[in-house]
């Protein structure tokens, strides 16, 4: 492990000045490894043309014992790997994207980059619907076995990993910052929740690396470079979801776009990409069939329908499930078709949301957790 | 030189005030002293006209009035009585009946221009105080007369005109002698103006209300407009047991004083209901103003505080409302004049989940940013949250239940089902100073609200899944003691902890 970690401390030595990745990708093919690069500099004997200034300048700032040090402290205590363009096990998906990553930082299993990826995007200003929506639709992805990856920022980024996570597939983050740093701070939970459950972290930053703003539409290309396909829950016209929209399109990647309400602002950007072409879904079974997944042998199949059926054990807890069925319903509508009391229906419904049956929405609506029915049930039905 | 006996009233109490009238050979004028506030002084004119219209003189003599003690400040027109009757006295333009000790009758009243006697703030303690001051008559407008007349050992004499009182002092008349009221009877009188029986369907939130009521909870709901939040409160103090007698009392006197009692209302039976516009001021909320008058949380003692779209009242006013949630009763300091007044309420509150007040609604759709709604929501602390046991969700009714449901249960039943869980609730902590669920502090919540295990099991899950906090885990403990106290069992089980988590629910959805 020592040793390893130590050539990880010139992967993040040539990776802090951030220099475009074809400008690494030449030192790389120069002298081989990272550490190579270290020793040329160190010589004197660098080849220079080609690097900009400014980079030239902290490469040589940080040609320092002491930067070493605190470098490898970071690696060491956040358990931050590395790999380079050169390694044998670098994912061949990369390679085929314009300006591939020439080194990248990871947390986690790298695993998971083998699997069936599908990258999700989308605001970070959600409405509540399409955080829904994406919660939803990457559950039932990742119960088929498919991945999911995104950005970990707030909003689709957010609860896409969550969805992926329940459903029991492992989910990769692309991080625009260092490893040590979890941007935005809030999703500190979120990190360890990805880790705990097998997933991957993954940055072309320098651990020490703030969160810049140009940092978030660059690493977009990593996101849709590692997926199969990308989908779309939710984007402005305007937005770092459009620009995701272009990486998948050079990389030759289908666009999946979710169609949100038509008269609502968040979606607006949807409404674009599926006029100039994209492909319209709305369930996880639509991304299946047209990837052509669905008698992929490969994709683990699971038998659809309702998982929470086999956590009901009481009749009150049957009459709320039979209620709730055809779709999302109010709490006196509950009652009325249960024909349980104000009071047994409060508490059956506890049990049940415990249980994860049934979620509960703003409202006083509840529906049950699985359901692809987005729809309203007609009260007169 | 005559003297008369009245009362004045300070903070909710009333206290003794001699009225001392000296007259003196000189330039005629009437003087009044003894801190008198502008109403009293105003008070010689009105006099003068009420004892020409009464047929009797009013003297060409210089008049100085005294209202001892000459320290306290009068407020008032309620001295206009016992002036004129000094004065005539005073001149011996009445002739008192012998038999009649004069200076030992309390007499307190306005007077208007022609004689007649108008009611006045504050009838309800001044009697009190003149019982406490061994007082046996007191002669007081007609008009207040029911207000006071649950007062037992103290002769009350309603009267509608000076000339009245004119005669029964010269003993030429006698003034009938208000009847006592009884408290019992005064309840059987009226009944609680909305009923839940008018409320169709909101089953979930009627039976929050029951919760509520039965453990003196302070309940927020959250619902679009038009979903029946207003309604729903002001069911609230129909289900509440009944005012006891010492209740009354001191909820009669805080609203004699500021004057809200309509003429010949009798104690108050009912719980108060006070809901202030969300424009209300710091002062209106709480009390204040030059005299420090009580304010709204204190007209709300013992009864409901309900404050409809509570993110539209001010920071300050919110914050200002910690002071009584917790204990009680608000100090009311100003220059002049300091009261301490009760103000142990149920506090109602009402908003809607976000600015435009359609968010997760079935029926329209939300248009606001998530931004505006965190603003939205941030606007009430959580210091004030922290007060506020039940947290339900109001959805509006479709119109084809409100022509089809049945007819609900009336308030009455419901109120019968909250009076037993209160009676078990006062038992249960007899002697510790607390009389419902709702006012237990931490240690007693340990003592008194542990669930057998399975409940235990059962709220440490829901914590885990349903994105509780810790200050919700006290809340639901509390909660469900006032389930089980419904139910008639001591001990709570895991059905009881079950239901009061879903009176969480804007933890789980809104304030994550």
């Amino acid at each position: 492990m020592a040793t390893e970690t130590s050539a990880f401390v010139y992967h993040a030595w040539l990776a802090s000045a951030a220099l475009p990745p074809g400008v690494i990708n030449g030192l790389l093919k120069e002298y081989g490894t990272t550490e190579k690069v270290w020793n040329a500099f160190i010589s004197g004997h660098n080849k220079s043309e080609g690097i900009p200034a400014a980079g030239l300048k902290t490469l040589k700032q940080n040609m320092a014992d002491e930067w070493l040090e605190s470098a490898e402290r970071l690696l060491l205590q956040h358990q931050i790997g590395a790999f380079t363009i050169t390694d044998s096990d670098y994912p061949s998906l990369l390679l085929q994207m314009e300006e591939p990553p020439s080194i990248l930082f990871y947390q986690g299993d790298l695993q998971c980059m083998r699997q069936n990826n599908l990258a999700m995007v989308g605001s970070r200003a959600a409405s509540y619907d399409g955080q829904k929506a994406a919660g939803k639709i990457a559950r039932n992805l990742s119960r088929k076995g498919i991945g999911i990856i995104s950005g970990m920022a707030g909003g689709i980024d957010t609860a896409s990993h969550t969805g992926c996570i329940e459903g029991g597939s492992r989910t990769i983050a692309v991080t625009g910052c260092g490893l040590d740093i979890v941007y935005p701070s809030e999703n500190l939970r979120l990190r360890d929740r990805i880790l705990e459950n097998g997933g991957l972290l993954l940055s072309e930053y320098a651990p020490g690396e703030k969160p810049v703003g140009w940092h978030f539409p660059f690493r977009n290309r990593i996101i849709t470079g590692l997926s199969k396909a990308l989908i779309v829950i939710e984007a402005k016209i305007r937005s770092g979801t459009m620009t995701s929209v272009q990486h998948a399109l050079n990389q030759g990647k289908e666009v999946f776009v979710y169609p949100g309400d038509p008269t609502s602002r968040y979606f607006e950007g949807n409404h674009r990409l599926l006029r100039e072409g994209a492909v319209y879904f709305t369930t996880a079974e639509d991304i299946l069939e047209d990837m052509g997944w669905l008698d992929n042998p490969e994709i683990i199949r699971q038998n659809s329908g309702c998982s929470g059926r086999t956590q009901i054990t009481t009749s009150e807890e049957e009459a709320v499930f039979s209620a709730l069925k055809p779709g999302r319903l109010g709490f006196e509508q509950i009652a009325e078709r249960s024909g349980l009391s104000p009071a047994v229906l409060m508490s059956t419904l506890t049990m049940l949301q415990i249980k994860g049956v049934i979620e509960a929405l703003p409202g006083k609506q509840y529906e049950l957790k699985d359901s692809d029915s987005q729809h309203y049930s007609d009260p007169e039905e | 030189m005559a003297k008369t006996l009245t009362f004045g009233v300070s903070g909710v109490n009333g206290y003794p005030v001699h009225v001392e009238v000296f007259g003196i050979n000189g330039i005629p004028g009437l003087e009044i002293i003894g801190l008198p506030d502008a109403s009293v002084r105003e008070s010689r004119d009105r006099v003068n006209a009420a004892i020409i219209n009464s047929g009797k003189q009013m003297p060409a003599r210089r008049i100085t009035i005294n209202l001892a003690p000459a320290d306290m400040k009068k407020e008032g027109p309620s001295f206009d009585l016992p002036i004129a009757v000094g004065v005539l006295i005073a001149n011996r333009e009445i002739i008192t009946d012998p038999a009649i000790e004069t200076e030992k009758i309390a007499m307190f009243g306005e007077l208007s221009l022609d004689g007649h006697v108008q009611p006045i703030a504050g009838a309800l303690p001044m009697v009190i105080s003149a019982k406490e001051n061994g007082v046996r008559d007191v002669i007081l407008p007609e008009k207040n007369a029911r207000e006071a007349a649950c007062i037992e050992g103290i002769n009350i004499m309603p009267v509608s005109h000076l000339r009245q009182v004119i005669a029964f002092l010269e003993g030429s008349g006698t003034i009938k002698k208000q009847e006592q009221i009884s408290f019992d009877s005064l309840k059987n009188e009226i009944f609680a103006s909305p009923d839940m029986a008018q409320i169709k369907g909101q089953g979930g939130a009627k039976r929050a209300l029951e919760v509520a009521a039965a453990g003196g909870h302070n309940m927020i709901m959250i619902g679009v407009p038009g979903s029946g939040k207003t309604m729903l409160a002001r069911c609230l103090p129909g289900i509440l047991p009944p005012l006891s007698f010492e209740e009354a009392l001191e909820t009669t006197r805080i609203h004699s004083i500021s004057g809200k009692l309509p003429p010949n209302s009798g104690l108050m039976v009912l719980r108060p209901f006070c809901a202030p516009h969300h424009n209300a001021s710091v002062a209106s909320l709480i009390g204040g103003g030059q005299d420090a008058k009580p304010g709204e949380v204190s007209l709300a003692h013992n009864g409901v505080l309900f404050l409809d779209e509570i993110p539209e009242f001010s920071r300050s006013a919110l914050e200002a409302l910690r002071q009584p949630l917790e204990d009680g009763v608000v100090n009311v300091a100003r220059v002049k004049k300091q009261a301490q007044y009760q103000s142990s309420f149920m506090l109602i509150a009402a908003m809607n989940p976000c600015p435009c007040g359609f968010y997760g609604s079935s029926r329209k759709v939300c248009r606001c940013t998530p931004q505006e709604i965190r603003r939205y929501l941030d606007r009430i602390s959580g210091p004030l949250l922290d007060r506020i046991d039940l947290q339900i969700e109001v959805d509006a009714v479709p119109v084809q239940e409100i022509n089809t449901s049945a007819p609900a249960e009336p308030s009455a039943a419901v109120a019968k089902r909250v009076s037993a869980a209160r009676m078990i609730q006062q038992e249960r902590y007899r002697g510790t100073g607390k009389h419902c669920n709702a006012q237990l502090n931490n240690d007693e919540v340990k003592l008194y609200c542990t669930p057998d295990a399975e409940g235990i099991r059962l709220l440490n899950a829901a914590m885990e899944t349903m994105h509780l906090s810790m200050r919700g885990y006290q809340r639901i403990l509390k909660v469900a003691r006032t389930i089980a106290d419904l139910d008639h069992t001591d001990l709570i089980g895991s059905v009881h902890i079950a239901e009061a988590i879903q009176y969480r629910e804007l933890d789980q959805k809104y304030w994550r």
